[in-house]
């Protein structure tokens, strides 16, 4: 039976246990994925902790993980939380912001729910309808087909009823949510976007 | 030489046609007016006589910096030429033109604020300043030919580090629509032909000195790092245009468009242009591709790299290599340009294959900004191109060219959006060849008065993007409500001011524009959403009024209006806030005048308050709110019927403008019925000369 490794705590002489060393491992990896413009989830981390931490004759339980990164939220300030569908996300404000995590966050449930949340936020925030051009760019990096297949998808589907579409007088396509955007004012300001401000640089 | 730092103290005086050159002390005639705007307008007015036109030989084009040019500020890079103004119809009146590249710090390093020219010369020459020596060179080898093998021509007499600005076959041929150009890409329109008037080809500078910083040079540094840390992309946008780890907002249609895997691809070795967190000043050259975000995304696989301007890390100005268009139409792979320059080419055509951002868009673009700057061509902010579909499509130039000159274009290439086509358009606007050559080089007043077509026309399609004097809007009340209107109003060609838009368009979701706005004009009330134009407020007033003032103060002092002011920033720890006070605290430090905002704002209002005299002289009347102020119909119309201030409805509200231009000529001092400024106004700003002479023949309100 291995034992459970400890999470807090100094090191002990045998190297087995590794208690504080842990908790800087995991906040050392939540930070440098954020670097990398990348959330880590709770499973990576206990399998990242498995495979470098953990020795023969010990191993992570799930909830020693869960409470040590309850712990670490609480002891630095920069590592933050998101609450995913089936697991919780980490990220350091240090080099990413909740805005951009919350993008990632979304583009783990799904491409549909990733283009309905974002042309939400942008018109709530911004006041703005979303060309559908940046889907195809990064963080969202969805195939131009694969953003067409959503939007079909999204017509069909319940809770997608309030994402709506503009077509400009230079055939650029921009989403925008009714619930924060009057059609009136998204299509002028898809035409502006695309065509006005072009011609008023 | 008094001890004030940043100026370099003296202005050069040359007449052409006598051969005189003279200097004087810049300090003593011109320190209340800074430099730039501000020595061209006081010197048009004390020795331009009313009734003077462009290409008279009394007629001044003055070259002028100012006192943060050639220094290490950034974006400090612009020359401001002043003179009449050829295009401006229905007569010519004052107006300035704004050149970037290395000129004004060559010329603050050869000892000069200023070059005053006046007369006109027997025969072509130049002028050569290298240092204290300065000649009128004979220029009959360089005459007739582009300004890029003028600039080489004198570069090599003068060696490498000289800056040249020349002028194409447009200027010599008197075209109006002509620029002068230095370096590669850093034009200034209108100017061209008021130096072809003077038979004055081109200026090269050489200097060998600095420009002596008067405070404390520890302060200087921190300032200008401060100010570096202050600096968005291209135009001030301060959020990225897509999604960054380190960034909070974003905004598609910002110039920031620098990501991860965004690559200048046609460099040696392509880079990527990162992530470029706004901490990491050393990647700010970095943030802006204005090619790719004119021209599409495909032009980043074309990108060598940012070119620019003296100490400005923004770098505006995309150097493109095409391969494919120097064997297809035997002109230069590399090209670089900025902003509307950049689609010199692709605006000329409604139709193109592949769309205006597809290869054969691009190829035009090359084409057009390779025969613009060489020929020395101006498109009047893209109005050329405007007028040039209209009256084409209309049926206009059929109607209006014989027979045999219609024919002797290939009018089946234009309609099928083949490039080649510029190359019989754009030599015969140079060369004023042929009606339609002459007709499109007189700008669109006089054109319009040749061809006997109605202004009113003009005046009412929103989509011919014209406002007034024969010039086109810019960020006008469609983009900044009742502040871009009033803008708009005042100049004698397009306002070329950015001041309001680099700010409404910075990229800031509106409540925190809201927050910035009230610190600065008092109220959120300033600034609307576009497109949800809320009734006119006296803090939209003041906001046109300071856009107005920073124009006059950035043109003065050499910084850039494509970048400033600094109102806000992208430091999210400082509430996204830039700094108002950036253009005074540069100021005080490299003159030694030590000046707050506020002052230095009221030496602004008195250069603005000359130029309205100006305009007020040259027009003999006082009457600018009737016959200047001007407000062309498409303003006020909208084709889906919305009424004025209801969502989507960007056009504006007759009473309201009313009211607009009442709160508007408050905050300036103008009186209310005539637009003129008081007598009480020029006392305040210390013009009470300038309000003696207007006086004599009735120009002050009562
Ligand atoms: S932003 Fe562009 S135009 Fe302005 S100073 Fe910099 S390089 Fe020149």
């Amino acid at each position: 039976m291995k034992r459970p490794i400890h999470t807090e705590g100094p090191s002990e002489g045998d190297g087995t246990v590794h208690g504080d060393a842990v908790a800087d491992t995991t906040v050392a990896l939540i930070r440098e994925r954020s670097a990398a413009g990348e959330l880590v989830s709770e499973p990576e981390i206990a399998l990242f902790l498995e495979r470098h931490v953990a020795t023969p004759d010990t191993s992570m339980a799930g909830d020693c993980v869960t409470a040590l990164l309850a712990r670490l939220l609480l002891e630095n300030e920069d590592l933050k939380a998101l609450r995913g569908a089936d697991s919780q996300w980490y990220y350091s404000s240090r080099s990413m912001t909740g805005e951009y995590a919350e993008i990632l966050l979304h583009a783990q449930e799904g491409p549909v729910r990733l283009i309905a949340e974002t042309v939400r936020h942008s018109a709530r925030i911004y006041q703005r309808p979303v060309p559908l051009e940046i889907f195809t760019e990064p963080p969202f990096n969805l195939a131009y087909r694969q953003v067409l297949d959503c939007l079909a998808t999204m017509a069909e589907i319940e809770g997608c009823d309030d994402i709506a579409t503009t077509t400009t007088s230079s055939s650029g396509v921009y989403l925008y949510s009714t619930k924060h955007l009057e059609a009136v004012h998204a299509e002028m300001l898809a035409e502006w976007f695309d065509v006005g401000q072009a011609e008023n640089p | 030489m008094s001890g004030y730092g940043g100026w370099a103290g003296r202005v050069l005086r040359v007449d052409l046609s006598t051969g005189g050159i003279r200097v004087e002390d810049t300090i003593e005639r011109y320190k209340d007016f800074l430099g730039g705007t501000g020595i061209g307008y006081k010197v048009m007015w004390d020795e331009v006589p009313p009734g003077a036109k462009p290409f008279d030989p009394e007629n001044r084009i003055v070259f002028a910096v100012g006192p943060l040019a050639g220094t290490g500020a950034p974006c400090n890079g612009r020359t401001a030429i002043t003179t009449l103004w050829p295009t401006c119809w229905p007569l010519p009146l004052v107006a300035s033109g704004h050149m970037g590249g290395h000129f004004a710090a060559k010329l603050k390093y050869a000892g000069y604020d200023a070059i005053v020219i006046q007369g006109k010369a027997d025969h072509p020459v130049w002028l050569m300043i290298e240092d204290r020596k300065v000649e009128i060179r004979d220029a009959r080898g360089i005459w007739g030919q582009g300004t890029r093998a003028a600039t080489c021509a004198i570069s090599e007499i003068m060696g490498r580090d000289a800056v040249v600005a020349a002028i194409g076959q447009a200027g010599e041929n008197l075209a109006p629509m002509s620029i002068v150009l230095s370096g590669a890409s850093h034009s200034a329109g209108g100017i061209g032909s008021v130096m072809g008037s003077k038979n004055l080809k081109a200026i090269g500078v050489h200097g060998s000195g600095g420009v002596r910083i008067a405070g404390n040079k520890d302060e200087w540094e921190r300032l200008i790092k401060y100010h570096l840390s202050l600096l968005g992309a291209n135009n001030q946008h301060v959020v990225p245009n897509s999604p960054q780890p380190w960034a909070e907002f974003y905004d598609p249609n910002s110039r920031w468009n620098a990501s991860r895997g965004r690559r200048w691809g046609g460099a040696a070795h392509p880079v990527d242009t990162g992530a470029c967190d706004p901490h990491d000043l050393n990647r700010i050259a970095y943030r802006s591709n204005n090619a790719a975000h004119f021209l599409g995304d495909d032009v980043w696989k074309y990108t060598v790299r940012g070119n620019g301007c003296a100490s400005c890390p923004v770098r505006c100005h995309t150097i493109l290599k095409v391969p494919s268009v120097s064997s297809k139409y035997d002109i230069p792979a590399v090209g670089q340009k900025t902003c509307v320059g950049l689609k010199f080419g692709a605006n000329f055509f409604k139709e193109l294959p592949g769309g205006p951002k597809g290869a054969t868009g691009l190829e035009a673009n090359m084409v057009g900004l390779h025969l613009a700057d060489d020929l020395g061509v101006w498109c009047n902010y893209g109005q050329l191109q405007r007028d040039f579909i209209k009256l084409y499509h209309d049926g206009v130039i059929e109607k209006k060219l014989g027979a045999r000159e219609y024919k002797s274009y290939s009018w089946g290439k234009y309609d099928k959006g083949d490039p080649s086509f510029l190359f019989e358009l754009l030599p015969r606007i140079a060369g004023k060849v042929g009606e339609l050559g002459t007709a499109l080089g007189l700008g669109t007043g006089h054109l319009l008065e040749r061809w006997n077509l109605s202004e009113e026309t003009w005046r009412k399609d929103k989509k011919l993007g014209y406002w007034k004097l024969g010039h086109p809007k810019h960020h006008a009340s469609d983009e900044v409500g009742q502040c871009g209107l009033l803008v708009n109003l005042i100049y004698n060609r397009d306002a070329v001011c950015h001041s309001h838009s680099n700010f409404t368009r910075n990229g800031l979701p509106l409540p925190i524009q809201k927050r910035l706005a009230a610190d600065i004009w008092g109220a959120p009330e300033a600034v609307d959403g576009i497109g949800d134009f809320k009734p006119m407020h006296r803090s939209k007033a003041r906001m046109a009024k300071w856009s107005l003032l920073r124009k006059e103060l950035h043109d003065s002092l050499s910084l850039c209006n494509w970048m400033g002011p600094w109102a806000a920033s992208p430091l999210r720890e400082r509430g996204y806030s830039g700094d108002d006070s950036m253009e005074s605290m540069l100021y005080s430090l490299a003159t030694g005048d030590r000046k707050n905002r506020e002052e230095l704002d009221a030496v602004a209002e008195r250069i603005f308050l000359l130029h309205r005299a100006l305009t007020i002289r040259g027009m003999g009347t006082k009457e600018m709110r009737t016959r200047h102020d001007t407000i062309p119909e498409w303003v006020y119309t909208d084709k889906s019927g919305k009424a004025p201030f209801t969502k989507g409805a960007v056009h504006m509200d007759r009473k309201d403008v009313q009211v607009a231009l009442d709160m508007f000529y408050d905050e300036l001092g103008l009186d209310r019925a005539t637009g003129a400024p008081t007598r009480a106004t020029y006392r305040k700003f210390g013009l009470n000369d300038v309000a003696d002479e207007l006086a004599k023949t009735k120009l002050v309100p009562a």
